[in-house]
């Protein structure tokens, strides 16, 4: 797990909400977007743009969204997202 | 000892001062609710009240304060197949209890969850006090006849006829006397109707351990589950005495608060306040329990019993008594009360009395020791009173809330605690605060007077309960405050939360909603105040600075189509009682049905609470919502067209939707080369939907997710809103020309155009149509919206859409809510909206969503549920009313008169005299009034117009009358026709109409007086606009309404679904109501051709439309008069007075059809009957009619048979000797209006209006004795049918009755006598004879009466006759009467003249010059439901004169 990850997708979630909801809920690996962060599909959108721009098309938020189905959607924790950030840093790496 | 089985509360309800349910109880408790007021004055009359009165006056109390539930007191009697009409005989507390027991079960998740009936016990505390229906029987029993009894000792020259007024004044006060209510006096009955009605088939008893009842009730139902006897006991008390007795025991005592404030534990406490309620939970062995997955309360761990033995007095109370039952319940707890963490809360008895606190305070510190976490006294009394034999379970439902929802809850008026509390480990509070701890546990004290204590030891349940399938949801708090800005409101959030959560809430704009709140949403919501930045929703926290309102302006947003539709409705589709269809997404037209329904219920649910749209708007398909939801179209247009629209008929073959992450800038880039793909939908900067071959979209969705941009390819097919539809939209281009439309209520506003709707029917059309083919511009509409204005956008639907609005929007002040969502429940999710609005400076109605849950129970066939019965918990002293003083008399010269009038005619005429100025003076006065409100000034738009009302010109009146003559019975004024109450409303609808479109509806029709044809009558009729849309018309002095009219009837509304389970089979055929004369409708207005069935709730048939104006609904009330005829054993005469409204759904049907009709009972009283109505055509609703009354007038189960048949039968019964007898069985005038109708002819009638009203109904006793003596002569004599008109009883100049056949009816030569005497008449009639016969009451006559009436002869010969001496006298007078007008000339103030010879108990002879009579003599009583009263009566033959007698030996 990457800590510096984490961190970074803690900030990007902390710009795309409400900074307190961030800022009151520590947002762990367990946290869930849909339950923990009441995020929506358009904040989905948001989270995908900022993704993008930090990643710069290294990380797909979108193919990654698109592979779940909605229950996996609903039950999304940070800490798949920010494995899934690792995963597609190192395959970046490895090519 | 053993420890007791633990035992699971698992639903619980109330009825307390101030909370109609648990939830209010709830909120009442954590607020601090006092909810003591005055005594209202029906409960016990306001002169009981002194405070300066003498200490040894027991009838005068010093306080009047208390705590009451009249204003929450309402009885659903058809949930529970009662008869509406038997409430208001039935002890209220026993349907208190009952309605309380069903709510607990619903509460505990519905009969569905409880145990078999066989296994379900009833205990409920309740003692044996004088409640309201036991004062009322003792009033009907026993205080009137001491009423009666006083008055006749005090004023011993009233009559006795006056005493009697005055004993039917009072019983009259009293409402019907209803037998069956008699058995309230049996006090078991607050639990054996529980399980009567409920049919709960294990032990169901009361006990009565005073103000220990309801926890002893609760300890019998452990024993009862611990042994295994039941597997369910519903357990409480119920105490609904106000009784002035009740609190002059309190008061002599000196037990009642001076300062009139119940103060437990304070120092100052001087006393009880008096409180009264009911309190039910349903128990359950805790195994049993968790194995069902029940909600669990709190778990019962222990419960104790003692009594104080001798040790104390039996109003004192004893620590010693009451420290036994706590151990005792500890024990069987297998717990040590002394241990440090025992316990948490301890709900005491807390009576605020001195002795009752110290010696309370003593045993809780014996019982519970110093050491120890300090833990929580207090009591509900403080905010209820107290509430006597349920006051443990006011205090067990308290203490089971607070280990449940982890609470402390807080005492009101302990504001200087007494020093006793620092010898225990108990401290008071005055606000609510949380509960730390691990384990919740709590005890709770009842001690009753006499020395009997009960206490209970209350657990929280283990963690493992409280989640299972159940889904009973308890409504999530909702803190509100609100301070003048944020430094303010920051301020308040400033102290801890429990402090913050006990906060009242103030006026302030500046205000904060925090649904739920917790620990955590607290500390957001300071950190969000701080910041004084507007906070609209996360963690379900709405903040703002500066509320949008009143300046912003609200829209409703339906929703259309989305990739998931999962709404929560139900919740609020059965709170707010709306109907709901049943959604699927399995096609595009149901679910655009289902998207569109739930649109519409919503807009309902929100109209309720009072959130009004001032625009509305739809995304794709949920812009049809918003068309309907404006009245743009008739709902039915719509409901119409996607009942019957098929998908596949637009469906364009291959084409798929796609959602896509993006704006539709970006998107029309990357489609640009892509061909067949159109954008669809920009709904926000970052999403729009594309539509498009579907290899094509796929290739899209592919490229675009590898560009990081999220896309969905959606589940429905159609190709709406795109260019491709075109050669698809043949049937919706057919379906939209036929669209009725008219002014929408509120702007709509179109996505195609991104503004409102124009006003041509031509336009709208045409975007409609266009809104098919041309992309859904959501995000220009949202931004257009609030350049109107717009800030507060309610999504009234499930789905994504506010988000989209809150992209468009994001960086601006609005408000984008959901009206539903998939995280919450419907209800909940409305909450949250209320919350959100109230934030902005809504005024809504938010109690309408805390409404009472309705309990259910058996529906005995009511097709929806009843109105409350609002019970009357009243033992005020009675009120003979304003004819009191008249009663008996104080007015010097009538009472003269009326003594007078006893022995001397003129007196008696004099007086009827002057009663009948009076009665004319009053007629004229009322007249005067009536003529001043008909003359004030009219509007210059109103309009007049006439009906003439004849037979003649209305010849379908013939069938319509009430009275039934010989065939060829030439006076029509005898058989009475009357023109229909709904040919009435027939002709104001007429008369509307004239003045605008179509009449679509009717408000308050109220009918005044019959419309009588003959003779023949000119009505005016005056239309007078109330709007362009709704007319006031009034039909002469007869009838009024205002009837709404419009170009388009509204959508017909679902056909009630009917509880058929207990429905029974008609006992006649629907023509036996005509053959057999149940109604009295001829051929014209016989249109109820199938009785199809009946409950005590309804009735139903079938109607075939007569032609005759009005005679279709005139046929909904014959239906009714032959559910009433049925159900009901007297006053079945029915005739309507009103309705409240009726709506038509169509045009009026053609003669000949046959409709549908379903009757609701919605209630009955002995006055009046309520009923809904719904008339359906071909399965459709044509016409729905609420509150239509019926008047019930009095009809006594023994002249039915004349009204029906009055040519075959007689009121008269025939008596041994050939006399008849006729008792008044019609009271009330109108019954005897009626009656006398059906009996007299014309020229009879105006002698009937002739004679005084004092004489009147004597008079027509009378008549109607003589024309039944004659008919029964003459059936007795072969003779066929007669009617009463036929036989005309006329007087002869000197005063002698005479009979005469009528219209042709030859008669045979009969000689006839006539008698009447208070509520009996007699006739006697023998042919071509002279008669003569008389009746008199039995009474005492003074001696001055004796000597006027007896010679020193005849006084010899009664003294000389053993028995009573007035029974004598009346015997021989009624004798002399009897010959003298056998005679035919009466007594002639020389009652010497005739000489009573010889008398026997039955025969008596008088001689009258040289003639000799026998007269035969008996005795009758009135029957047992007229005032008692005794009669003789004397009737003689021909006279005999001394040489006949000699012939004849």
């Amino acid at each position: 797990m990457n800590d510096n990850v984490l961190g970074e997708i803690a900030e990007m979630l902390r710009e795309v909400l409400d900074e307190y909801v961030v800022d009151d809920v520590e947002i762990t690996v367990d946290t869930k977007f849909y339950d923990d962060l009441e995020m929506e599909s358009i904040d989905l959108v948001a989270l995908a743009g900022l993704l993008e721009e930090r990643y710069s098309g290294r990380v797909n938020f979108a193919e990654f969204i698109a592979d779940l189905d909605l229950d996996e959607i609903i039950t999304l924790t940070v800490g798949q997202l920010v494995d899934y950030v690792d995963r597609s840093m190192q395959s970046v790496k490895v090519v | 000892m053993a420890v007791q089985e633990p035992i699971a509360i698992v639903g619980m309800a109330v009825m307390l001062p101030g909370a109609p349910d648990l939830e209010s109880y709830w909120r009442n408790l954590v607020d601090g609710v006092d909810a003591i007021t005055e005594a209202p004055a029906h409960r016990w009359d306001p002169a009981f009240y002194d405070p300066a009165a003498s200490a040894d006056r027991a009838d005068r109390v010093y306080c009047r304060r208390g705590g009451f539930i009249d204003d929450l007191a309402e009885f659903d009697p058809t949930r529970y197949g009662i008869m509406p009409n038997s409430v208001a005989g039935t002890e209220p507390d026993q349907l208190i209890a009952l309605q309380v027991a069903a709510s607990a079960i619903a509460d505990a998740g519905g009969p569905d969850r409880l145990p078999a009936a066989d296994r379900v016990g009833v205990v409920v505390g309740r003692g044996g006090y004088l409640t309201p229906g036991l004062v009322r029987l003792e009033q009907r029993v026993r205080t009137v006849n001491q009423l009666v009894h006083t008055l006749h000792e005090l004023l011993p020259d009233v009559a006795p006829d006056r005493l009697d007024l005055v004993r039917q004044a009072f019983s009259d006060r009293l409402g019907p006397h209803q037998p069956e209510s008699a058995i309230g006096l049996v006090p078991n009955l607050a639990a054996s109707r529980i399980a009567n009605r409920l049919d709960l088939r294990g032990p169901a008893y009361t006990v009565d351990a005073a103000c220990a009842s309801s926890l002893i009730a609760v300890d019998h139902a452990v024993a009862e589950l611990a042994t295994g006897r039941c597997d369910a006991v519903l357990a409480g008390g119920t105490h609904h005495c106000h009784d002035i007795t009740f609190w002059s025991v309190f008061a002599q005592l000196k037990a009642l608060s001076k300062r009139e404030q119940i103060r437990p534990f304070d120092r100052g406490a001087d006393g009880i306040l008096i409180g009264e309620g009911t309190g039910v939970v349903v128990l359950k062995r805790l195994a049993d329990a968790t194995r069902d997955g029940d909600r669990v309360y709190a778990v019962v761990r222990g419960t104790g019993v003692s009594s104080d033995g001798r040790s104390a007095s039996l109003f004192n109370p004893e620590p010693s008594g009451q420290a036994m039952a706590v151990r005792r319940a500890w024990a069987a707890a297998g717990l040590d009360p002394t241990a440090p963490q025992a316990i948490g809360l301890l709900e005491a008895h807390g009576t605020a009395t001195q002795a009752g606190d110290t010696a309370e305070l003593a045993t809780v510190a014996d019982v519970f020791g110093t050491n120890g976490d300090r833990a929580v006294i207090g009591s509900v009394k403080s905010m209820i009173g107290h509430t006597m034999p349920a006051a443990g379970i006011a205090g067990l439902v308290k203490a089971a809330l607070a280990v449940h929802r982890g609470v402390l809850l807080p005492t009101l008026h302990c504001e200087d605690p007494r020093p006793e509390l620092a010898q225990t480990r108990f401290r008071p509070i005055g606000v609510a605060q949380p509960w730390e701890g691990d384990l919740r546990r709590a005890g709770v004290n009842a001690f009753g007077f006499g020395g009997i204590n009960a206490h209970v030891v209350l657990e929280q349940a283990p963690a493992a309960t409280g989640v299972g399938p159940i889904s009973v949801s308890e409504p999530e708090r909702v803190l509100q405050l609100a301070a003048a800005d944020p430094a303010a409101l920051a301020e308040i959030l400033s102290a801890d939360d429990a402090t913050v959560l006990a906060t009242p809430l103030l006026p302030g704009p500046c205000r904060l909603g925090i649904v739920a709140p917790t620990v955590r949403r607290l500390a957001l919501a300071r950190r969000v105040v701080a910041k004084g930045v507007a906070w609209r929703g996360r963690s379900d926290i709405w903040f703002t600075p500066r509320p949008l309102l009143p300046a912003g302006r609200t829209a409703f947003v339906f929703p259309g189509l989305e990739a998931d539709f999962a709404p929560r409705i139900d919740d609020v589709a059965a709170h707010f009682g709306l109907s709901t269809v049943e959604h699927s997404a399995s096609n595009v037209g149901r679910h655009g049905l289902g998207v569109f329904s739930v649109g519409r219920l919503l807009a309902d649910a929100l109209n309720r609470l009072d959130i009004h749209a001032d625009a509305v708007a739809g995304h794709s398909v949920g812009e049809w919502t918003a068309m309907v939801n404006a009245g743009l179209f008739a709902g039915s247009s719509i409901d119409g067209f996607l009942e019957s629209f098929d998908p596949d008929s637009v469906q364009v073959p291959g084409l798929v939707f796609a959602a896509i992450g993006a704006g539709a800038d970006r998107v029309e880039a990357a489609i640009a080369e892509l061909p067949g793909v159109v954008v669809s939908h920009d709904n926000s900067p970052n999403q729009s939907i594309v539509c498009g071959p579907q290899v094509v979209i796929g290739e899209l969705v592919r490229t675009l997710r590898q560009q990081n941009v999220l896309c969905q390819v959606l589940p429905f097919q159609s190709g709406f809103h795109t260019p491709m539809l075109a050669p698809y939209l043949e049937p919706i281009r057919h379906a939209v020309s036929r669209f009725e439309l008219r002014s929408p209520t509120v702007p709509v506003w179109s996505a195609t155009t991104a503004s409102p709707f124009p006003a041509e029917p031509a336009a709208v059309r045409e975007i409609f149509l266009r809104h098919l083919l041309e992309p859904v511009r959501f995000r220009a509409l949202v931004g257009a919206m609030y350049e109107a204005g717009v800030r507060i956008f309610l999504q009234v639907g499930t789905g994504q859409l506010a988000s989209v609005i809150g992209d468009t929007l994001a960086g601006r002040d609005y408000l984008a809510v959901a009206a539903n969502a998939p995280q919450h429940g419907g209800l909940a999710q409305l909450r949250r909206v209320v919350t959100a609005l109230w934030v902005e400076g809504a005024t809504v109605d938010a109690t309408a969503l805390d409404a009472r849950q309705k309990a259910p129970g058996p529906s005995l066939g009511s097709a929806r549920a009843g109105r409350p019965v609002r019970l009357d918990l009243g033992g005020a002293l009675l009120s003979l009313g304003d004819g009191a003083h008249g009663l008996v008399s104080t007015d010097r010269a009538p009472s003269t008169l009326d003594g007078m009038a006893n022995g001397d005619p003129l007196a008696a005429e004099l007086a009827g005299l002057l009663r009948e100025t009076a009665d004319s003076a009053v007629a004229a006065l009322a007249l005067r009034d009536v003529q001043k409100t008909e003359q004030q000034p009219t509007t210059p738009t109103e309009r007049e117009s006439t009906v003439h009302v004849s037979v003649d010109g209305m010849p379908y009146l013939r069938d319509h009358c009430f009275f039934r003559q010989r065939d060829d019975w030439p006076e029509i004024t005898d058989r009475w026709p009357v023109v229909p109450a709904t040919t009435v409303i027939a002709h104001m609808i007429e008369a509307a109409e004239s003045a605008g479109p179509r009449a679509i509806a009717v408000h308050n029709a109220r009918f005044a007086r019959w419309v009588v044809a003959a003779p023949a009558v000119d009505v005016p009729v005056t239309v007078r606009p109330e709007t362009p849309a709704r007319m006031q018309v009034s039909f002469g002095p007869f009838a009024q309404s205002t009837i709404e009219l419009g170009d388009e009837y509204p959508a017909a509304p679902q056909i009630w679904q009917l509880d058929l389970s207990t429905e029974r089979a008609p006992d006649i055929l629907a023509d036996q109501l005509y053959t057999d004369h149940w109604m009295f409708h001829g051929p014209q207005f016989q249109g109820v051709v199938k009785l199809t069935g009946l409950s005590d709730a309804h009735v139903r048939g079938v109607l075939r439309t007569p032609a005759a104006p009005g005679a279709l609904l005139d046929n909904v009330g014959q239906l009714l008069g032959y559910w009433i005829m049925t159900t009901q054993s007297n006053r079945n005469i029915v005739f309507p007075v009103g309705v409240r409204r009726i709506r038509f759904y169509g045009p009026h049907p053609p003669a000949g059809e046959e409709l549908d009709c379903v009757i609701a009972i919605r209630s009955i009283t002995d006055a009046e009957l309520t009923a809904d109505i719904q008339l359906c055509r071909a399965g459709r609703v044509w016409a729905e009619l609420d509150g239509w009354v019926d008047r019930r007038f009095d009809s006594h189960p023994e002249t039915r048979a004349v009204e029906r048949f009055p040519d075959r039968n007689t009121l008269s019964c025939r008596q041994p000797g050939d006399w008849t007898l006729v008792f008044e069985r019609w009271p009330d005038l109108a019954s005897r209006d009626l009656i006398m109708r059906n009996h007299l002819a014309a020229s009879e009638r105006a002698d009937y209006d002739r004679c005084g009203p004092r004489v009147r109904r004597q008079w027509l006793l009378g008549r109607i004795a003589a024309k039944d003596a004659v008919r029964q002569g003459m059936w007795a004599a072969g003779e066929d049918r007669i009617f009463p008109a036929e036989v005309a009883v006329s007087n002869a100049d000197n005063g002698q009755p005479l009979v005469a056949g009528a219209h042709g009816r030859a008669l045979p030569d009969f000689g006839i006598s006539i008698a009447h005497c208070a509520e009996a008449g007699v006739a006697f009639a023998r042919r071509s004879t002279r008669v003569g016969i008389d009746i008199e009451e039995i009474a005492e006559h003074p001696g001055s009466a004796v000597g006027f009436a007896l010679s020193e002869d005849e006084s010899a010969l009664m003294a000389g006759l053993s028995g009573e001496p007035h029974l004598w006298f009346t015997r021989f007078w009624t004798a002399k009467e009897a010959v003298a007008k056998a005679e035919g000339t009466g007594l002639r103030g020389a009652p010497q003249r005739f000489a009573v010879v010889s008398a026997t108990e039955s025969a008596l002879t008088v001689e009258v010059d040289d003639r000799r009579y026998e007269v035969s003599c008996t005795t009758i009583s009135n029957p047992p439901d007229l005032p008692p009263r005794d009669y003789v009566v004397a009737w003689t033959c021909a006279p005999a004169t001394e040489a006949d007698r000699e012939a004849a030996a």
